[in-house]
C-alpha cells in the first residue's frame, strides 16, 4: 500500500489563510515562498500601498493584482510641503483612477498624499465605483468644491471623506446639499482645510443629524461656535470632534449650551480645530478632558494660564499638538499631569521673527521626556538647544521611534559650550534603538552623520538641513543606515563622491531628494545612465542644466528607485534620462 | 524575514580604482526559495512588488565611485571645510525678502491660518506681513486658472501696469482669441485671505497686498 501525503492545501484553503494576514510587509513574504502561493496570493490581495506613484505604473499593479478593493497612493516628495518643490512637479492621479475605472469596478476606497486631484478625477471616481467608501486626501490639491459635490452625490454608500490639509478651490458651500437624504452612512467627515465661508450650516446639520454612525467630524473655520452645539447634539456618540472657529462674542448663553452639548458626548476622545480661541469658551471643553487622549491646540492662539489649565485636567492625554505659548512652564505641568503621553508637537507660533518672545527652551522637552515614560514620538520647534539637554532626553526616552527638533536659525550651536550638536543628536540615535525617523537641526558637523551610521540600524526616514562639512557625512549615512527608506537633504555641502559610491544603495531606498547642495549635473547624468532602476530628476526653474558646464552643482535632485521607468509627465523644468539613456532632457 | 536579493552593496573599499559598473544579469529567484517568484529591490521597505511575467534581470551593481577612506576631501578647499556659515548654493534659495525658501519647515498650510495671530501686537504684524510676501518665493506670484488644475508662476515685479499683466497672462494660459481674452477677469488674493477683483483696485493697492492671482470666467 502506498501512502499519498499531501503536501499542500487546496487554493481555497490557503486563500482563506491568507485572509488573516492584512499587513503589506507579511503579504510580500508570503508571495515569496513559492510560485503557487505567489499566484493565490496575488489574486486575493485586497490592499495595496504605493509609497511613490511613479515607482510602479497602474498597470503593472492591476496586472499583478486584479482584486484590489483598496490603494493608497503618495505623490510629491516630503518637501513640497515646504515649498521646495515647483508647481507642475507632477503626483497626478488621473491616470490611476482611468486605469481603475476600467480594471476594478469594485474600489471601496482610494487614500491619497500629495498628489494633484482633479475635479475630473473625483468625477470619475464618483461614476466609476458603485461601491465606494473611503475618500482620504491627505494635502492633496487641484480640486474644487465642484468635485466633492459629485462625490457627494455620487457615492451612495460614502463612509469616509477626509481632507485633511489639502487645498480646495471653494467655489460654492453648498456642494453639502448633494449628499442625497438617504445617505446616512457615514462614519467619517473631515472638511478641516475648507475656506472660511464655504459650508452650508444647515445642510451639514441635516448630514450629521441623519448619519447615525458618525464616529469623527472635523469643521472648518467658517463654523462659528454658536453653532456646535446643534451639531454635537445631533451627533453625541463622537468620538473625534474638531471645531470650527472657536470665536464669539462672549454670551452665557452660548457658553453654557456649549458646556451642555459636550457633556453630552460620552465618547469624545479626541479634540482639534479651535481657530481664533476666545478663551471664556475654554470651560466648556472640561467635562470632557478627562476622557481626552488626543488634543490638537496647534491652531489655537491661547496662551498660560488656559494651555496649563486645560491640558492639566486631562490625566489620560495620549497625543498633544500646540504651539510654542505653551512654554517650558506649561510642559512641565504636562510632564506631571499626562503619564500617558506618547505623542508631542510643539509648533512655532512665529516661525519668522527674529526674536523669542515665548519662554520656550530645550528645558521644556527635558521635563517631559523625565516625566512622560511612554514618549514615543516628538516634533519639537525651538530656539537654543544643548548637547547636555539632548543626551538627558536621550537617556530618559530610549522609546523614541520618531524625533523630530528643529531650531529655528540654521546651524545655531550648544549654546552653553558654542559647540556643535553631533554628541546630543549621537546620543538620541544610540540610545533610542528603534528610531524609525530623525530630522536633524543646529550647527552639525560630519561626525553626526558618523554616529547615525553607526548607531540608527532602524532608522528609515532622515531629514537634513544646513548640516555637515563633507561627502564623508552624506557616506556614512548611506552606507551605514540599513533600514533607510526615504532621505531628504537640503543645503548641505555633500556632493558627487558620496552618491557614487552609494548608487547601489539608492536601489534599496524610496527616494532621495537634494536641494542646494553640491552634487553636479555630471554626476546626475551618471548615475541616470547606469542606473535604468532609477529614475534621477533634476529640477531647475531657471535654465536647463546642460547650459552650464557639467560640473556646476544642480539646484535640486530627486532620485527614486522605479519599475516603471522614467515617467511621460514631467514638466519642462525637469530633467531625465530619455528612453535611450544618452542624453538628459 | 527579510529577504535581500541581488544588490549588494559596497563593502569592499579595496577594489581597484577605475572598476567600471558592470551589468550582470542572473537569475532573480529566491535564494532558498523554490524557485518562484522574487522581490525586486531588497532593504527595509515594504512595498516590494513580484512581477510574474516581467523580465527579472537584477544586475548585481557596484559603486560608481570607490569610496577612499582615507582623507576623501584633499583636494577640497581647505577653505570649506571651515566655513561653516556660508552656504552659496543656499544663496540661490535665498529671496529678496527675509528668510530662506521652505525655512523653518512649518507647512503652508499652517502659516496661512495663523496669519491672524499676532492682532494685538504691531510690531509683529508688519514683520509677519513683509515676510509672508517673502515667503511666496520674493516677486514670484502663483496664478491659477479656473478650470485648469495647474497652477503656474509669474514675477510681478516685472510688470507696471494691469495691461501688461493681463497681456501675459493670456499668453501664459494660451488664450488667443481676443473675444476670450475679454470674457476672463484677472481675481486676486490679499493677504488677509480675501478675494477681490484686480480691476477694483489701483495698480499700487494690487502689488502690495497680492498673494495670488486666479483667472476667472465673467459671468453673464
Amino acid at each position: 500500500m502506498r501512502k499519498k501525503i499531501m503536501y499542500s492545501f487546496p487554493d481555497e484553503v490557503l486563500e482563506h489563510v491568507f485572509s488573516f494576514i492584512q499587513s503589506d510587509k507579511d503579504r510580500n513574504a508570503v508571495s515569496v515562498v513559492c510560485k503557487s502561493w505567489c499566484e493565490i496570493e496575488r489574486w486575493c490581495r485586497r490592499k495595496v500601498f504605493i509609497g511613490n506613484c511613479y515607482a510602479v505604473s497602474p498597470r503593472m499593479v492591476i496586472k499583478r493584482f486584479p482584486e484590489v478593493r483598496s490603494i493608497e497612493l503618495k505623490g510629491k516628495p516630503h518637501f513640497a510641503d515646504f515649498n521646495l518643490v515647483p508647481d507642475g512637479w507632477g503626483g497626478y492621479v488621473l491616470p490611476w483612477i482611468v486605469e481603475m475605472a476600467g480594471a476594478y469596478p469594485w474600489l471601496e476606497e482610494i487614500r491619497l498624499k500629495r498628489m494633484v486631484v482633479t475635479d475630473e478625477s473625483l468625477e470619475l471616481i464618483a461614476k466609476s465605483f458603485k461601491n465606494f467608501k473611503v475618500l482620504v486626501l491627505f494635502s492633496c490639491e487641484g480640486f474644487s468644491t465642484d468635485g466633492l459635490a459629485a462625490i457627494a452625490a455620487g457615492c451612495k454608500n460614502l463612509r469616509e471623506l477626509d481632507l485633511r490639509e489639502s487645498e480646495v478651490d471653494d467655489l460654492s458651500g453648498h456642494w453639502l446639499r448633494h449628499f442625497p437624504e438617504t445617505c446616512t452612512s457615514l462614519l467619517s467627515l473631515n472638511i478641516s482645510c475648507l475656506g472660511s465661508d464655504e459650508v452650508s450650516v444647515s445642510a451639514l446639520e441635516r448630514l450629521v443629524g441623519r448619519c447615525p454612525n458618525l464616529k469623527s467630524l472635523r469643521l472648518n473655520r467658517g463654523v462659528t461656535v454658536d453653532k456646535i452645539a446643534n451639531i454635537l447634539h445631533r451627533a453625541p456618540q463622537l468620538v473625534d470632534f474638531g471645531t470650527g472657529s472657536y470665536s464669539a462674542e462672549l454670551r452665557p448663553d452660548v457658553l453654557l449650551n456649549l458646556a451642555g452639548a459636550f457633556s453630552c458626548c460620552k465618547e469624545l476622545k479626541s479634540l482639534s480645530g479651535f481657530w481664533d480661541v476666545v478663551p471664556a469658551y475654554l470651560p466648556a471643553l472640561y467635562s470632557v478632558c478627562s476622557r481626552l487622549t488626543s488634543l490638537n491646540l496647534s491652531y489655537a492662539t491661547i496662551q498660560n494660564p488656559e494651555i496649563i489649565k486645560l491640558v492639566s485636567n486631562c490625566p489620560n492625554l495620549q497625543r498633544l499638538l500646540v504651539l510654542d505659548y505653551i512654554e517650558d512652564s506649561g510642559l512641565e505641568a504636562l510632564a506631571s499631569s499626562c503619564k500617558d503621553l506618547q505623542e508631542l508637537r510643539v509648533f512655532p507660533s512665529d516661525p519668522f521673527g527674529a526674536e523669542p518672545h515665548v519662554s520656550l527652551t530645550e528645558q521644556g522637552l527635558v521635563a517631559v521626556s523625565l516625566g512622560c515614560p511612554k514618549l514615543q514620538s516628538v516634533l519639537y520647534f525651538c530656539r537654543r538647544m544643548t548637547n547636555a539637554a539632548l543626551v538627558t532626553i536621550a537617556q530618559n526616552s530610549p522609546n523614541f521611534t520618531r524625533f523630530r527638533l528643529c531650531i529655528i536659525e540654521p546651524k545655531t550651536a550648544d549654546y552653553l559650550t558654542l559647540e556643535p550638536l553631533d554628541v546630543g543628536f549621537g546620543a538620541i540615535v544610540e540610545h533610542c534603538k528603534d528610531l524609525r525617523r530623525l530630522s536633524l537641526s543646529g550647527l552639525l558637523t560630519d561626525r553626526v552623520f558618523e554616529y547615525i551610521g553607526t548607531y540608527a540600524k532602524k532608522l528609515e526616514m532622515l531629514s537634513v538641513a544646513f548640516a555637515g562639512d563633507s561627502d564623508l557625512g552624506l557616506h556614512h549615512v548611506l552606507s551605514g543606515c540599513e533600514s533607510l527608506r526615504k532621505l531628504e537633504i537640503r543645503d548641505c555641502p555633500f556632493g558627487d563622491k558620496a552618491l557614487l559610491a552609494n548608487a547601489a544603495k539608492l536601489e534599496t531606498m524610496r527616494s532621495l531628494w537634494m536641494s542646494s547642495c553640491t552634487v553636479s549635473f555630471g554626476a546626475c547624468k551618471l548615475i541616470g545612465l547606469k542606473m535604468p532602476r532609477l529614475n534621477v530628476e533634476v529640477i531647475d526653474e531657471t535654465e536647463p542644466p546642460d547650459s552650464r558646464p557639467e560640473s556646476c552643482p544642480v539646484e535640486k535632485l530627486y532620485i527614486y528607485r522605479s519599475v516603471s521607468g522614467p515617467r511621460f509627465d514631467m514638466p519642462p523644468f525637469v530633467w531625465t534620462m530619455d528612453e535611450e539613456r544618452k542624453v538628459m532632457h | 524575514m527579510e529577504l535581500h536579493l541581488g544588490l549588494s552593496l559596497p563593502t569592499n573599499p579595496f577594489l581597484p580604482i577605475g572598476y567600471e559598473l558592470k551589468q550582470c544579469p542572473f537569475d532573480a529567484h529566491v535564494n532558498d526559495g523554490a524557485g518562484g517568484c522574487s522581490s525586486s529591490v531588497g532593504g527595509g521597505g515594504k512595498k516590494r512588488t513580484c512581477f510574474d511575467d516581467e523580465t527579472r534581470v537584477v544586475p548585481k551593481t557596484l559603486p560608481l565611485l570607490l569610496w577612499n577612506n582615507d582623507q576623501p576631501n584633499e583636494e577640497d578647499d581647505p577653505n570649506d571645510l571651515h566655513d561653516n556659515f556660508s552656504s552659496s548654493s543656499s544663496s540661490i534659495l535665498k529671496d529678496d525678502g527675509e528668510g530662506l525658501v521652505g525655512w523653518p519647515p512649518v507647512k503652508a498650510w499652517r502659516k496661512k491660518l495663523r496669519r491672524n495671530v499676532h492682532s494685538g501686537r504691531p510690531n509683529n504684524n508688519r514683520m509677519v506681513a513683509a515676510t509672508t510676501a517673502a515667503k511666496c518665493g520674493s516677486t514670484y506670484v502663483k496664478v491659477k486658472m479656473e478650470g485648469n488644475a495647474i497652477a503656474r508662476k509669474i514675477d510681478i515685479s516685472v510688470h507696471r501696469s494691469f495691461e501688461s499683466l493681463t497681456a501675459t497672462l493670456m499668453r501664459m494660459f494660451d488664450i488667443c482669441d481676443e473675444h476670450l481674452q475679454k470674457s476672463f477677469k484677472i481675481a486676486y488674493q490679499d493677504r488677509e485671505g480675501d478675494w477681490l477683483l484686480a480691476e477694483d483696485v489701483p495698480w499700487r493697492t494690487f502689488i502690495r497686498c497680492l498673494k495670488c492671482i486666479k483667472l476667472i470666467r465673467s459671468g453673464c
